[in-house]
């Protein structure tokens, strides 16, 4: 088989999957009222990504093949899905101008937070105990389950962060301590993986070759079980920290944006000093 | 200085018969301005001392296969010039800085902690005595600053060189440690109203976001350091790969605080830039805003590269692949800084002052190293120039061309106002084309060397065509660069006397440190002027055109916290960070199976459990405590604190038991990795519940005397915060180590 070939043919027709998909697009269409804004636009982009992750040929590697591919689903899901469908929710304005201890729910927020952040976190560790990984490969059921609260756990975990009522959001530079704690906790789990000399998922040390596809994962793509467990890793110590890296960034940037001037700072000609020239601008 | 003011400083001043007795008053100053000034000349001490090791080391270098200096002693040169430079001097130089600074620019009469502001410097010449006088005990460590195993094991390193430089460093990253707490305090709690965290000049904004650099970084090279020191004196092999041990988790600890290094190193010199650019090009900074995200990023990426140091090592593809992306991230928000100077240079009206001068040679120095380092990025490029002159070249345009000439241009921006007279432009013009010349001279040419294959750290070369030339080159450049500090030396010496009278304000600057006199009075200010955007005193000058306020017109953010919080909240954070390298050294070594004294065999796992369930009720009970202090109750407080006490040294005594048995069964610290890890981990948090013990005996003794009676409790809310560190850290050591037979 060759890549191209098993490009094409490992798509899954997941009837629930696609169901999913739909219903979630519907809903928002109905309760939109067939208006959308522009932040419609993540939502689509939310739920393309969630059947992508689940559908497409990703999912045949994540299961029973690749670690580093289940890997990749579980950051997609705990990490993109959610913060990606939380942002294509319209933004519900909160009346008045009122500071921001006196918005509506302020008192809980810093404890609903921490909450959010323990699902976030525990989602990731949780399901990288050996145990727990293998049963999640080996039984559908706990598979299923797994896929759920990953989403779940997702959603809580950025619902402090890009919540559609902003009564639910952390202020800006909370909100970085937040995403910086939980980066550093997904970073100290993907270097415990990636170091790691024993297998964390020891179904995918020794692969059942359903598909026949294991002499190109293994010879032409170069993913020996040893390099896939180091993939795995990687991913979570890497491109998981640049998500909430990229939160981070946004976080900032809002904290500036709602205290920009007005205007921006215009060039302030000179304060002059004695014997210099003027300049015009 | 108004006469109220005078009997103010007089009454506040810490020192007896005021602030200015002589030697003795700077001893024990606890005034930051003064701190500043001696961590400066302390720095400026062993620039010197640093340069004449990089020139003798030049010497030897200057014609192939010369015999000035024997490999051994080239070896110590190479090391005590780069533990030098980067412990004793780039790093106190930018905290020196920033403690004369940050309070000046925030508006603030001292630092949050005055008097850890004092050790923190005293840390400074006291650790840089332990490194220097391993010269007198044995000859200076010859290892490098980078100290790699085994190399650095008692039998390849058998002097004691190495022992004084990990002693030396220890100290220097506590001092550098509490210096950043202090910052960070500093900066949070003591901004005069209206200084809101968006208001905040770049400088400090620099200097808070590095000290967080500092704060968790610092603590990896000092785990990786307290290993090694184990190692060397109780025969352990943390490091020593023939007894199981693993150099390369050396290298990842010391890289992994490396890196971040290089941005603290860097960091704060972009804070003086992003202040000397504007000012002299009379326009407010481009993209304030983006300036400040990029500081961030820098800060957050750099934890995520340390690798790229390490390509050479062979750590795998995949590893290889991840990190080179990483490395070549952080080019971005780097680049997006000097656009940012670039463009408020754009169309600015230039005054070229020696500052605006060595600013200006600071942003295309600093490219080029950008720009080489970028291909460092690249795999096979760094196996192929990692080991020669090409990385030499590197990183001293970053640091030298980059840092110190960032350095440069705040000495001759900021002196006036710390001396009140300015230094001679005249002197000051032929310095900045010395340094320019001599440092480019200097260190271009090593791009080539390196590309031509000549092996850095060694103390000579073959004659082979053109390599003698160039580092003939070389060696002149270097000492036209150790000219250009000696007229920088006679500059100061010289303006100090004769130099011409600054005033309050000579360059017209816009920040707060500028509304006071020169040299400041010991309060700093009288009257702190009104804040409403980021150039206060523009808008003072120019009531008819201020700048718009930044963030309305609101006197104060959501960052008005108590000092005393911040800082032991920032001390459990590089706590943290410290106990996450032990822990993780734990998982490391004990993931895989060896011979010899096993958990399973050696540890009580439930008999434990019980001691844990004590410590977590003594976290329960000092939470009791401080709720009866807050209602008044001190004699429940003092009995609640007591039982608090009681826990933990109930605690203490199953750990000594516990040892106590492992002892007996002939296991020893040296035994296997297992014990050396086991002893190491729980000996250090043992430490801790001591230390903490420690400090409830005096808030015991404290409430005895009655202080806490006028309800400022925060010592109170500290300690208590520490005492549940103390337990949270157990509880992780505890799943750890024993869990796992429990289940």
């Amino acid at each position: 088989m060759t890549t191209a070939h098993f490009l094409t043919t490992a798509w899954q027709w997941n009837p629930r999957v696609i169901a999913a998909s739909i219903t979630t697009l519907v809903l928002y269409g109905i309760w939109q009222r067939g208006r959308f804004s522009g932040r419609a636009g993540w939502l689509l982009a939310g739920v393309l990504l969630f059947y992508l992750t689940l559908a497409s040929p990703i999912d045949t590697l994540a299961d029973g093949y690749l670690f580093s591919a289940h890997m990749l689903q579980h950051l997609l899901l705990l990490l993109l899905v959610p913060a990606l469908m939380l942002l294509g929710l319209p933004a519900t304005p909160v009346a008045g101008s009122q500071s921001v201890s006196q918005r509506p729910g302020a008192k809980g927020r810093p404890r609903r937070a921490l909450a959010g952040w323990w699902l976030g976190m525990g989602g990731m560790w949780l399901w990288h105990a050996p145990a727990l990984c293998d049963a999640a490969v080996a039984n559908v059921w706990v598979h299923r389950l797994q896929y759920v609260s990953l989403l779940g756990m997702g959603f809580a975990f950025w619902r402090p962060i890009v919540g559609p009522r902003r009564g639910q959001r952390l202020p800006p530079l909370a909100g970085i301590i937040y995403l910086f704690s939980a980066c550093l906790g997904c970073t100290v789990l993907g270097i415990i993986i990636t170091f790691a000399p024993v297998e964390i998922c020891s179904i995918y040390r020794h692969p059942v070759d359903r598909l026949g596809i294991l002499p190109l994962l293994q010879n032409q793509w170069g993913l020996t079980p040893a390099y896939d467990q180091q993939l795995g890793g990687l991913l979570m110590w890497v491109p998981a920290c640049l998500v909430y890296f990229t939160g981070i960034l946004a976080l900032f940037a809002r904290w500036h944006r709602e205290a920009d001037p007005p205007a921006p700072v215009r060039d302030s000609p000179l304060t002059t000093a004695p014997g210099e020239k003027t300049h015009a601008w | 200085m108004s006469a109220t003011a005078q009997a103010v400083s007089r009454e506040e001043s810490p020192l007896p018969g005021g602030a200015g007795s002589g030697l003795y008053g700077w001893v024990a100053t606890v005034d930051h301005k003064r701190i500043g000034i001696l961590y400066l000349l302390t720095t400026l001490v062993f620039f010197v001392l640093g340069g004449v090791e990089a020139l003798l080391m030049r010497i030897q270098l200057v014609r192939p296969n010369n015999t000035f200096l024997s490999p051994d002693a080239f070896g110590q040169m190479f090391t005590m010039h780069g533990t030098t430079m980067i412990f004793l001097v780039v790093m106190p130089v930018l905290i020196g800085l920033a403690n004369y600074l940050v309070p000046l620019m925030i508006g603030a009469r001292d630092m949050a902690f005055p008097r850890l502001n004092a050790l923190s410097f005293w840390l400074l010449p006291c650790g840089g005595f332990l490194l220097h006088y391993s010269l007198l005990a044995g000859g200076a460590p010859a290892v490098g600053w980078f100290s790699y195993a085994p190399l650095s094991e008692t039998p390849y390193a058998s002097t004691s060189g190495v022992d004084y430089w990990t002693l030396s460093l220890l100290i220097l990253g506590i001092g550098s440690v509490a210096a950043s707490i202090n910052l960070i305090a500093t900066i949070l709690t003591r901004r005069a109203p209206g200084l809101t965290m968006q208001r905040l000049p770049l400088f400090v904004w620099m200097v808070f976001v590095n000290s967080f650099l500092v704060i968790l970084a610092l603590p990896a090279l000092n785990s990786a350091i307290v290993m090694l020191f184990i190692d060397r004196h109780l025969g352990t092999h943390f490091f020593a790969p023939a007894q199981g041990g693993s150099a390369v988790l050396w290298q990842h600890f010391f890289w992994a605080f490396g890196h971040p290094e290089v941005y603290i190193m860097a960091l704060p010199a972009f804070g003086i830039i992003s202040e000397v650019v504007p000012v002299f090009a009379r326009r407010p900074i481009f993209g304030y805003e983006f300036v400040a995200a990029s500081t961030v990023a820098i800060a957050l990426l750099s934890f995520g590269v340390w690798a790229h140091h390490m390509f050479a090592v062979g750590l795998g593809h995949p590893m290889d692949l991840f990190f080179s992306a990483t490395s070549m991230l952080i080019a971005v928000p780097t680049g997006v800084k000097v656009f940012a100077w670039s463009a408020t240079l754009w169309g600015g009206a230039i005054r070229l002052t020696t500052a605006m001068l060595f600013a200006v040679a600071f942003l295309i120095q600093f490219t080029i190293g950008g720009l080489s380092g970028i291909t460092f990025a690249v795999v096979p490029i760094d196996w192929q120039v990692t080991g020669t002159y090409y990385l030499v070249a590197h990183f001293h345009y970053v640091l030298f061309g980059g840092t110190f000439f960032a350095v440069f241009a705040g000495i001759y921006y900021w002196f006036p106002k710390i001396t009140g007279r300015l230094l001679s432009e005249r002197l000051g013009k032929v310095n900045f084309w010395m340094a320019l010349i001599g440092f480019n001279t200097a260190f271009f040419v090593q791009h080539f060397l390196g590309l031509m294959g000549m092996a850095r750290r060694v103390y000579t070369y073959p004659d082979l065509p053109g390599w003698g030339l160039l580092n003939l080159i070389s060696t002149v450049g270097a000492f036209l660069l150790g000219a250009a500090v000696l007229v920088l030396l006679w500059n100061i010496v010289v303006s100090l006397r004769h130099g011409r009278l600054a005033g309050d304000n000579p360059w017209q600057a816009w920040t707060l440190e500028w509304a006071t006199t020169s040299p400041p009075p010991a309060q700093n200010f009288d009257r702190v002027p009104p804040i409403r955007s980021r150039r206060p005193l523009w808008d003072l000058a120019h009531p008819e055109n201020p700048d718009p306020p930044v963030g309305g017109r609101a006197a104060r953010d959501g960052f008005v916290v108590e000092k005393n919080r911040v800082g032991m909240v920032s001390f459990l954070i590089t706590e943290s960070a410290f106990f996450l390298m032990l822990i993780l050294a734990y998982l490391y070594y004990n993931s895989h199976g060896m011979s010899g004294p096993a958990p399973e065999s050696l540890l009580n796992a439930q008999r434990t459990g019980l001691y844990t369930l004590c410590l977590l009720a003594s976290s329960l009970t000092v939470w009791l405590a401080e709720q009866q202090l807050r209602a008044g109750k001190t004699v429940a407080f003092r009995w609640l604190l007591g039982l608090t006490m009681g826990l933990g040294g109930v605690f203490l005594f199953g750990q000594g038991r516990e040892y106590f048995r492992i002892f007996h069964a002939g296991v020893l610290v040296n035994s296997n990795l297992f014990a050396t890890t086991f002893f190491t981990l729980t000996g250090f948090h043992g430490l801790h519940v001591g230390v903490g013990l420690v400090a409830l005996l005096i808030l015991m003794g404290l409430a005895g005397a009655g202080d806490f009676k006028s309800g400022r409790i925060e010592a109170v809310r500290s300690i208590g915060l520490y005492w549940h560190f103390v337990d949270a850290v157990w509880l992780v050591v505890f799943s750890v180590i024993y869990l796992k037979l429990l289940l």
